[in-house]
């Protein structure tokens, strides 16, 4: 089933006005890990943004399930490479924020239902906690004493707590050394085969896409004044043996036009 | 190791740092008394730098005995009764009734900065005005302020907000700009309101940067307070200041300047652990 369908999508910024994306046209179904794969500054985050509503495209219409939305909400999950957390809550508010944001405010939160629905939250929050691999000690531990690799894990649970449709990822573990990283790529396979939730995951490491998405889209430009297009949309075969790893780097990269060599971030998946 | 790096890089110990923090205290306090018993063994009847006699016995006075212009005590009057109704504390509460209503109207300053950094309309409606209003010299206005309100409480009150709420404003609003986009797109995406966007998630995470700026603002408070109570009042201590410079009473006015600075000073330490405890994640990050 079709859940997210980017139609025409151009988006330009500055004055004189530089196209970012040009002509985006995308189907994104359900439970699908799509991985948006690119050169920095080609647009991912961008391409992100829009599916999330924080920003508005000037020509074409992005599609959740059908329904044009013009801001983020619950249906959107997201995870930022940076200031993922909010640094005056504890682990586990970080957690319950959404749930006890989204079902009680000021009037609510004087009923004796609240308290009663609040301890519920609470405990699904601790078992979030245990299932990404913390310490239940760590519940009460705030985002500036926890690992880079601690936070996203939270930020992770945090995004879903509230049973998003879509989990949108952006550059999530890009600041994560490489041990972390790969134990993160695990993690955000298992939610994701454990939840069935659609995963975008915006990455410029190649093999990383590979690992992780069942499709990678590539997102390149022809020159630097065109913005840029889909170049590649691929569906990663099911395992991906070692062997096909590195022809399909070779291929990957060759879309997104980048010479570099293979970041030497390898996580088996 | 170079000499100058371990300069930069020397730790002193808790003794040392105990005796050079309070050198120039003593320092101080010992020129003082120096020059003082200098002037009155050439002037016994000096009163321009009162020794520590004169100033205990003024203080004696200014906090067991009422002001010349007040109800004399009757004779059998006890301590507790005599200090209630001194000058000392009848001027402090009133200068501290006017502080702490000019610390509560920086409320609705603070939420205004608030709202001016979330919500661009409202930014761009306020922000030049207070930019501007931010420039005036707040003292220039209190002959303007003396006409509008009277010589009452509410001129006093309004020089402080005209001279401090821009200031407040403005902070507020730049601390609200510097919250990370990110963490308000998250919110959202977690089912927040505008609403819970920001008293919940913005207004939590600047609130210790908005107590440490008005803190720093404190004494721009004092100063406008003293200003207003010095030109035009019946009462508060920078009233008596004023009134016992017509007699040379400086065997008082040294003991209130430093009553002034201690109250601020004790202001400070409350809203510095104040802060402290309510906001850990902030002294710890």
């Amino acid at each position: 089933m079709e859940l997210i369908e980017i139609q025409n999508l151009s988006v330009a910024y500055g004055k004189p006005s530089r196209p970012i994306l040009t002509n985006i046209d995308l189907t994104i179904r359900e439970g699908e890990f799509v991985c948006v794969l690119g050169q920095t500054g080609c647009g991912k985050s961008t391409l992100l943004k829009m599916i999330l509503g924080a920003e508005m495209p000037a020509h074409g219409r992005i599609l959740i399930d059908g329904v044009q939305h013009n801001q983020p909400d619950r249906t959107r999950g997201y995870v930022p490479q940076k200031y993922s957390l909010f640094p005056d809550k504890t682990v586990l508010d970080n957690i319950a924020f959404g749930p006890e944001v989204s079902e009680f405010n000021m009037f609510t939160r004087m009923s004796p239902r609240y308290f009663r629905r609040r301890r519920d939250i609470r405990d699904e929050a601790m078992r979030y906690i245990s299932r990404i691999g913390l310490h239940p000690r760590d519940a009460k531990k705030y985002p500036h004493q926890l690992s880079g690799g601690m936070q996203q894990r939270v930020a992770i649970a945090q995004a879903l707590m509230t049973c998003p449709r879509i989990l949108l990822l952006d550059e999530a573990f890009s600041a994560l050394d490489p041990g972390t990283r790969k134990d993160m790529q695990r993690l955000i396979r298992q939610l994701w085969r454990d939840t069935g939730v659609t995963v975008l995951f915006v990455t410029h490491n190649t093999q990383e896409a590979l690992h992780l998405g069942s499709r990678v889209i590539v997102l390149a430009r022809e020159s630097d004044e065109a913005g840029a297009q889909v170049a590649m949309d691929m569906s990663v075969p099911e395992p991906c043996h070692e062997q096909q790893i590195p022809v399909l780097v070779h291929h990957l990269e060759h879309a997104s036009g980048s010479a570099r060599a293979p970041e030497p971030v390898f996580a088996t998946a | 190791m170079s000499v100058s790096f371990q300069l930069v890089h020397a730790k002193p110990n808790r003794i040392t740092t105990i005796a050079l923090s309070w050198m120039l205290f003593a320092v101080g306090v010992g020129l003082y008394f120096y020059a003082a018993q200098k002037r009155h063994q050439e002037n016994p009847e000096d009163r321009i730098m009162p020794t520590v006699s004169q100033m205990f016995h003024g203080m004696t006075n200014a906090t067991t005995n009422p002001a010349e212009d007040d109800e004399a005590l009757p004779e059998n009057a006890s301590l507790r009764q005599r200090f209630f109704a001194s000058m000392l504390w009848k001027d402090t509460v009133a200068t501290s009734r006017r502080f702490i209503y000019s610390i509560l109207l920086l409320i609705p300053a603070v939420l205004l900065g608030l709202h001016m950094g979330l919500f661009p309309y409202v930014g761009v409606f306020f922000l030049r005005f207070i930019l501007f209003c931010d420039k005036i010299v707040a003292l220039s206005l209190l002959p303007i302020l003396f006409i509008v309100f009277g010589i009452d409480e509410l001129s006093k009150i309004m020089l402080i907000v005209i001279g401090v709420t821009p200031t407040i404003i403005l902070d507020t609003f730049n601390l609200t700009k510097g919250v990370p986009n990110e963490q308000i797109v998250k919110a959202f995406t977690l089912g927040a309101s505008d609403f819970d966007v920001a008293y919940r998630v913005v207004m939590r995470q600047i609130m210790p940067r908005v107590l440490d700026s008005i803190r720093l603002n404190l004494k721009a408070v004092m100063l406008f307070l003293f200003a207003g109570e010095m030109i035009a009042s019946t009462d508060g201590l920078a009233y008596r200041i004023a009134l016992l410079r017509r007699h040379m009473g400086m065997d008082v006015i040294i003991p209130y300047v430093l009553w002034v600075a201690l109250l601020l000073f004790l202001v400070d330490f409350a809203m510095r652990v104040a802060n402290r405890k309510l906001h850990p994640w902030f002294q710890e990050a």
